[in-house]
């Protein structure tokens, strides 16, 4: 526990991650696959010398400057504050070990946001042909920055054996291509690609349906069916990506998939087969709703149709995060470290020195506190001074251990979780989260608990506190 | 590579030298659909259909595991927590029910106005209204299927509200209740009610009232009747009219899918009929208003005649409401059209202000 606990009531600072990411997700990926999608269909217009369309490419390239370069900047920025307060030692961890190719990104970045600001300011200033060179170059560019970050994103899911033999050890920056070329890189760049260029259909849907369709009935038909072919690679590649992808996940990690079959009983962790359920639906009907209503009725094609079929991509980006986010549970970083920070390798000291002996956020005074009702053993309980000492510690223990994923009173709620427990069963609780055995139900999708036998008990009385709360 | 579409036109042409098809297609051809700023609200009786669809096929699956009797919780609990996907096709049951109803009533709101209940489309109105009614009773009649404590004393407090009418409690006691308290014969008549009597009327009905719907084709609303007809815009519904209606099924079971994935429905502890009701016992939403308009007209009137005042307040309401399509006849609006008009504002805004000063109004 060196860092603090960002504690935000009732969502929790993991919700507040994910919304934000929600929208830079769709975002930033629109970026790439609109990046290759402008040069594309700009190329396709000069080479059949059609004015029109490109009269609407220009257009849509300034929906596309305002949507990516002002909002997906700023929720790009958003995602990095909020995972450094959320999850401090992981996002310290990933730049460490990652610094090399956090500064290629950032000067990606760079490049990325002045091409597309001159592609953008060079139309009709210079030949069609460099500016379509322009614009590959920025669809390149961007797409390079996928590249890059796709390395750390699966490096969370699968850092793979290579690199987990040697972490901790300071010779990791001798296995850094393991570590970046890891098991899922392939089949994520694949699948994120595909995405991307669905997406820069979708979105260029917006554009063309917003052409009035009995004045301009060719060109309106025409973009409407091309951009919607944009949709088809995905949906043929996807199935397959997808499958290989799942093949590259450790299976202890894949069953968690499996968990929400046969129940909601509360405490199952079940919310990744229900949002594996919706990422399948809302893609089939993606597909089928840009054939009925796009591919099909080209005329009939209205802003409100386009706004549906931008939402339901939403909805398919929205679980395929969110089923990749806790595929990983319980961890931040596979067989690594825990979301609440803990590392795998540190529990057997925890466990023997004491969970909080190392934190920054211990008094001084609390320090010799404790250590002195340690030291009186099963006697101390007699000490004025024990309950509110213990509960203390415990308030600690809680905020550290639990709060990464529990809020009080909103998403996971620890009162309603807690709830009618008394002393003792609650005990068997934290007794069932120390132990962590492989047949616990809650070994896959919570960490162990660690600590030494009084910190626990501290953590025991503080959780009393919660399911009963005094009145 | 085989030619699909010479495959496909064989297969047509064979049924069709059977079945005589192509007068079928034919008809649904030459059949539009306008288009107007108005036009959203012709989808919401294919959207209540689709959801009523979804009853049929989750219900059936759920009849395989569920067990009315003395075992009714217990095989809920099963489905909910160890069937394999059960949880899921009850939640899309539950939710489906409860989006069927609101789709209805929009609906139904829609059809008023538009004023597409006029002449010729007076019985399907009626028809409208009548599945509206079944779509209620089937609402309540499932939500006591499972037992657990809400679904057994919310229909206990719904079965007393009408007994206090004088001559009614009897009834009901023999008839629905099958004793003085909600017990397992109850729920035997319900379980009959829920899935043999209320299909058994509401499938012909429904097919009544589609095939009104084919005969006669949408209604324009009043401001689209005064243009010429030269400057309507229509669409043929084969296959334009329909290929969109599909499409809005699919958001529409995607919006369901949704809910019953991230909210799946719940089963609360077992129903004890010695133990006192929890507090905060309600009715479902759709039957808010009207158990909110009988508090109301309670706090005036205290006691039996309050209750009675607000049994035939509603009933006059509902009588008023049904016949409609006899006292406005002006087809192209006109003073008492805007009158009638105002009225509908007046039930909408009515039934919507009473259902949310209800859940306020429970403690
Ligand atoms: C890695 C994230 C994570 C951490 C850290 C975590 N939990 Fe959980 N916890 C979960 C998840 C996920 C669930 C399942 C909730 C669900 O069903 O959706 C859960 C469920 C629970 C439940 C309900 C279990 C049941 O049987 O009903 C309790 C109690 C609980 N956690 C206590 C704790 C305590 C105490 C701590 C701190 C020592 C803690 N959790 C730390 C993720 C976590
Ligand atoms: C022919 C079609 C239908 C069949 C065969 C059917 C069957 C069933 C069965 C077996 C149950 C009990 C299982 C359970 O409680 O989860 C049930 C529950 C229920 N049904 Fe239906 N049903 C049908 C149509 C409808 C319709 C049209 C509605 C409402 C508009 C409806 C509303 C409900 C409700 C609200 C429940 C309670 C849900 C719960 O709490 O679990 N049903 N149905």
């Amino acid at each position: 526990m060196n860092y603090p606990v960002w504690e935000v009531p009732i969502i929790g600072s993991q919700l507040v991650i994910a919304i934000i990411a929600i929208f830079h997700v769709l975002i930033s990926h629109f970026a790439i696959g609109g990046g290759l999608y402008l040069p594309y269909a700009e190329m396709l217009a000069a080479r059949r010398g059609d004015r029109e369309w490109r009269a609407v490419i220009k257009k849509h390239s300034k929906f596309f400057l305002i949507l990516t370069g002002v909002f997906g900047t700023v929720t790009g920025v958003g995602i990095w504050f909020s995972i450094g307060l959320a999850n401090p030692e992981a996002t310290s961890t990933l730049i460490h070990y990652f610094v090399f190719a956090w500064a290629m990104e950032w000067v990606i970045f760079l490049v990325e946001l002045t091409t597309i600001a001159i592609y953008y300011y060079t139309w009709d200033r210079v030949s069609d042909a460099l500016h379509i060179a322009i614009g590959w170059l920025y669809g390149i560019v961007a797409w390079l920055t996928l590249v890059l970050i796709n390395g750390i994103l699966c490096f969370m899911l699968t850092p793979g054996t290579t690199w987990l033999a040697v972490a901790g050890s300071g010779q990791e920056i001798h296995v850094f291509w393991h570590a970046f070329f890891n098991p899922t890189y392939w089949p994520s760049l694949l699948i994120r690609t595909l995405i991307c260029i669905c997406l820069g259909g979708v979105f260029a849907l917006v554009t063309a349906s917003r052409i009035d369709g009995a004045a301009q009935p060719r060109l309106k038909t025409d973009l409407i069916r091309w951009s919607a072919r944009w949709l088809v690679p995905t949906f043929i590649l996807l199935p397959f990506a997808g499958a290989w992808y799942l093949w590259q996940v450790p299976a202890v990690q894949r069953h968690i998939l499996e968990l929400g079959f046969s129940t909601i009983g509360q405490g199952v962790f079940s919310v990744v087969t229900r949002m594996s359920l919706t990422l399948v639906l809302s893609v089939a009907t993606l597909l089928v709703i840009v054939y009925l209503l796009a591919y099909r009725n080209p005329l009939d094609f209205k802003l409100g149709a386009a706004i549906t079929i931008v939402v339901l991509a939403q909805a398919a980006i929205m679980s395929t995060e969110m089923v990749r986010e806790m595929l990983r549970k319980p961890f931040v970083i596979t067989q690594h470290m825990f979301s609440n920070g803990v590392r795998l390798r540190e529990v057997a000291a925890d466990n023997t020195a004491g969970y909080l002996a190392r934190s920054p956020w211990v008094r001084a005074a609390e320090r010799t506190a404790w250590a002195a009702l340690d030291a009186q053993g099963t006697a101390a309980t007699n000490a004025p001074d024990y309950k509110p000492q213990m509960l203390a510690r415990g308030e600690l223990m809680f905020r550290g251990q639990c709060m990464a994923c529990h809020t009080m009173n909103g998403y996971r709620a620890m009162r309603t979780l807690l709830a009618g427990r008394d002393h003792a069963g609650l005990g068997n609780l934290l007794k069932l989260l120390h132990e962590n055995k492989d047949d616990s139900p809650y070994h896959a999708f919570m960490p162990p608990l660690v600590g030494t036998t009084n910190e626990i008990a501290a953590l025991n009385l503080y959780l009393d506190t919660l399911a009963a709360p005094a009145k | 590579m085989p030619d699909l579409k010479k495959i496909g036109q064989a297969v047509y042409g064979w049924v069709n030298e059977r079945l005589d098809l192509d007068p079928v297609i034919e008809h649904a051809r030459a059949k539009t659909v306008p288009v107007h700023k108005h036009t959203f609200w012709y989808y919401w009786g294919g959207i209540s259909l689709c959801l009523f669809l979804v009853q049929v096929v989750t219900g059936i699956l759920l009849m395989i595991y569920y067990r009315p009797g003395p075992d009714a919780y217990a095989s809920v609990r099963e489905i909910t927590y160890e069937i394999h996907f059960g949880w899921l096709i009850r939640s899309l049951h539950a939710w489906s029910a409860n989006l069927m109803v609101a789709a209805v009533l929009v609906h139904m709101f829609s059809v008023f106005f538009m004023k597409a209940y006029q002449k010729p489309r007076e019985f399907g109105w009626w028809t409208g209204l009548g599945l509206l009614a079944l779509c209620m009773v089937f609402g309540f009649s499932g939500y006591l299927l499972p037992m657990d404590e809400l679904s057994f004393f919310a229909t206990k407090v719904g079965l007393s509200i009408p007994g206090i009418i004088p001559g009614v409690e009897p009834i009901i006691s023999k008839i629905v209740r099958a004793g003085p308290e909600v017990n397992e014969f109850t729920l035997q008549r319900f379980f009959t009610l829920h899935v043999v009597v209320l299909p058994l009327l509401f499938i012909p009905l429904l097919a009544f009232h589609l095939f009104l719907i084919q005969k006669h084709g949408n209604a324009l609303p009043p401001a689209e009747r005064l243009k010429p007809a030269a400057g309507r815009k229509t669409i043929p519904f084969f296959p334009n009219f329909m290929l969109k209606d599909l499409a809005v099924w699919l958001i529409a079971i995607n919006v369901l899918a949704l809910l019953a994935a991230f909210y799946p429905w719940q089963l609360g502890p077992q129903a004890d009929p010695i133990k006192p009701a929890p507090i905060g016992i309600h009715p479902e939403w759709y039957f808010m208003s009207q158990f909110e308009l009988l508090k109301v007209v309670g706090r005036f009137l205290p006691g039996v005649s309050g209750e009675v005042a607000g049994i035939g307040l509603f009933t006059i309401g509902m009588v008023l409401w049904a016949l409609v399509p006899l006292f406005d006849l002006e087809t192209t609006g006109g003073r008492r059209g805007r009158a009638i008009t105002y009225f509908g504002l007046f039930m909408l805004a009515g039934l919507v202000a009473l259902t949310i000063f209800g859940y306020f109004d429970l403690k």
